[in-house]
């Protein structure tokens, strides 16, 4: 596919006219935060960390509905909402690569996936990684390969765009006056601040890999670590992969059926009815919470459960250091 | 259309099993198609404005109409119970493996205790309606106490088509004149020939009885057990459900113990 370049100032009249056709979904600064939102032409936060709140959150909200049942002597009847087209401005690659996770695990949810097929994903390679991540070390960043459907990188002058499906090469075709052909330079660029990105999460971050953590997961004193857990559940709430739900009503006669963000490491999470408790301690929901991200999603889809972006490290209070396990268990 | 979305079943007839467990049966409303399902599948029911729950299917395949046995155990099971007949439930499924029954054709022993009872009923009353297909059947049932037990007018039933069926509880009061003890003494009893074994009940009784079986000369992987475990979504997504690397509402509920041994 053929490659542009999209100068600086041309960024924003390209977004405003997509936003006139699709729910733009961008980064912007919310209270001194990067947050992603559906935006109607606030100043776009593109320089800062990746936002805490993972823009996967718009395949899988904090709360959605399924349906919403509505009763006629005793009888039910049952609404549901379509997807509406969207396009997502700004993911990082790690996010991306979380996106290519659930694909696996959400493959036959119909909620899920026509969001999915709904939705532009633009994608906009990380030249200023964060202090957390450690994308470099697990290969999900700072660049993106494949996957998306439109990839921005920031050069010198504006961006190099490059798209990597129809979807991405028809949005771009109605603003072609904003686009020149790209040129060898702007993809040297590209290479050259992709370089610097990767080598600067190397040495900052730890040295990981998923064998040491695997091993690191068999030896690590998961009672000890329970201890320090504060159970807020936020280290899964902001993971882009992490995807535990609870199913809730809301409503009587009426109402609507809720799928709710959940965690695994709440002590209630497995409990069945009459108080039994397949996982008992905090300990050992944490170590279900690394062997499902690091041995067990392998198993089931192929891909780490885990891509890098370091927001456990970000929110945790415990004080767990959710990327230093490797140093918990002195490896 | 959403895999979330329900169909829904209308309340025909409740039998009352103990004080908090019914035998509920459903016709359903939403498609003219009967629900295809094996024994050992479930359902995840609900009521709405309560919300959702797995319950084993309790009825076989072979027979007419559906349905569920429930104890009240919490919020939703006690929603369940408080319904009418005419009343609307929904259903989803059916999900998980069920019963390897083509693997079982042979000597078959049943057994276990607790509300898990519901699902080996099902296969009870499959194997019973192809009884020329499976070599001996043995049920071995054990409750807490007599007002515990499910399905007592069906043990007759069963007798009449060849299967040997023995009945035990832990606590007994002065109206049992049957066996008093744990489900393993009435192997003892019952002496079931190896072969394969379906099994419910809470861990401890499952580990017990498997290895008594192996003595009796029935191996791990034609042991198969049904598990319980916490569930909402009943495809392996929402989590709650997991094993170790198995999602019990997809690879399961049914496992053969040498899959599970050491993981209950």
């Amino acid at each position: 596919m053929r490659s542009f370049h999209l100068p600086r100032d041309g960024l924003v009249p390209f977004l405003d006219g997509l936003n006139k056709k699709l729910e733009l979904i961008a980064p912007v600064m919310v209270e001194g935060e990067p947050v992603f939102v559906t935006w109607s032409g606030e100043k776009l936060a593109l320089d800062s960390e990746n936002p805490l709140a993972s823009p996967v959150e718009f395949f899988l909200p904090q709360e959605e509905v399924l349906f919403r049942y509505v009763q006629y002597s005793g009888r039910y009847t049952f609404e549901e909402e379509e997807p509406r087209p969207r396009m997502i401005f700004g993911m990082r690659p790690c996010d991306l690569k979380a996106v290519e996770v659930l694909d696996r695990i959400f493959g036959s949810d119909h909620l899920y996936v026509d969001r999915r097929k709904s939705t532009v994903i633009a994608v906009l390679n990380c030249t200023t990684p964060g202090e957390s991540c450690f994308c470099a070390q697990l290969g999900t960043g700072p660049g993106s390969e494949d996957g998306y459907d439109l990839l921005f990188t920031e050069v010198e002058d504006g961006y190099l765009v490059e798209p990597g499906s129809p979807a991405g090469t028809l949005v771009l075709r109605d603003y072609a006056d904003l686009f020149t052909e790209a040129r060898p330079h702007h993809l040297a660029e590209k290479k050259k601040r992709l370089d610097m990105a990767e080598d600067a999460v190397r040495r900052s971050g730890p040295l990981i890999s998923v064998p040491l953590i695997e091993e690191a997961i068999e030896e690590a004193p998961w009672e000890e670590i329970g201890e320090r857990c504060l159970r807020c559940g936020g280290c899964s709430f902001v993971c882009p992969v992490c995807h535990c739900f609870n199913v809730v009503d809301r409503g009587v006669p009426d109402g609507e059926r809720l799928r709710c963000r959940d965690s695994c490491i709440f002590s209630g999470f497995a409990r069945m009815a009459n108080d039994i408790n397949p996982r008992i301690s905090q300990g050992e929901r944490l170590r279900n919470w690394y062997k499902n991200k690091f041995v067990y999603l392998p198993e089931r889809t192929g891909l780490v459960g885990c891509v890098g972006c370091g927001r456990c490290s970000r929110v945790c209070l415990g004080p767990i250091d959710r990327k230093g396990l490797l140093k918990e268990v002195g490896i | 259309m959403s895999g979330y979305l329900p169909l829904q079943a209308e309340v025909i007839d409740i039998d009352v099993e103990s004080s908090n467990t019914y035998l509920i049966s459903l016709r359903i409303l939403d498609s003219d198609r009967n629900l295809v399902y094996k024994p050992g599948q479930f359902l995840m029911v609900s009521v709405f404005g309560l919300g959702e729950c797995p319950i084993s299917i309790a009825s076989s395949p072979t027979r007419e109409p559906l349905q569920i046995c429930v104890r009240e155990a919490g919020r939703i099971t006690k929603g369940i119970l408080s319904c009418r007949i005419g009343d609307v439930m929904g259903i989803r499924g059916p999900f998980g493996n069920g019963f390897p029954v083509e693997k079982m054709k042979r000597n078959v022993l049943i057994t276990g205790g607790g509300s898990g009872f519901a699902t080996l009923r099902s296969l009870i009353d499959y194997i019973m309606d192809k009884r020329e297909e499976f070599g001996e059947v043995t049920v071995a049932y054990g409750a807490r106490t007599s007002q515990d037990l499910y399905f007592t007018s069906e043990y007759g039933g069963w007798q009449r088509a060849g299967i040997v069926v023995g009945v035990t509880v832990d606590v007994t009061d002065s109206s049992w004149k049957g066996n008093v003890g744990l489900v393993t003494t009435l192997l003892e009893e019952l002496n079931p020939k190896p072969g394969s074994a379906a099994l419910c009940g809470p861990p401890m009784m499952i580990n017990a009885v498997a290895a008594d079986l192996e003595v009796r000369g029935f191996q791990y992987p034609d042991i198969f057990i049904s598990l319980e475990r916490h569930m909402k979504c009943g495809v392996g997504t929402c989590e709650h459900c997991t094993l170790g690397p198995y999602h019990v509402c997809r690879e399961g509920p049914i496992f053969s113990y040498d899959k599970v041994k050491g993981m209950l």
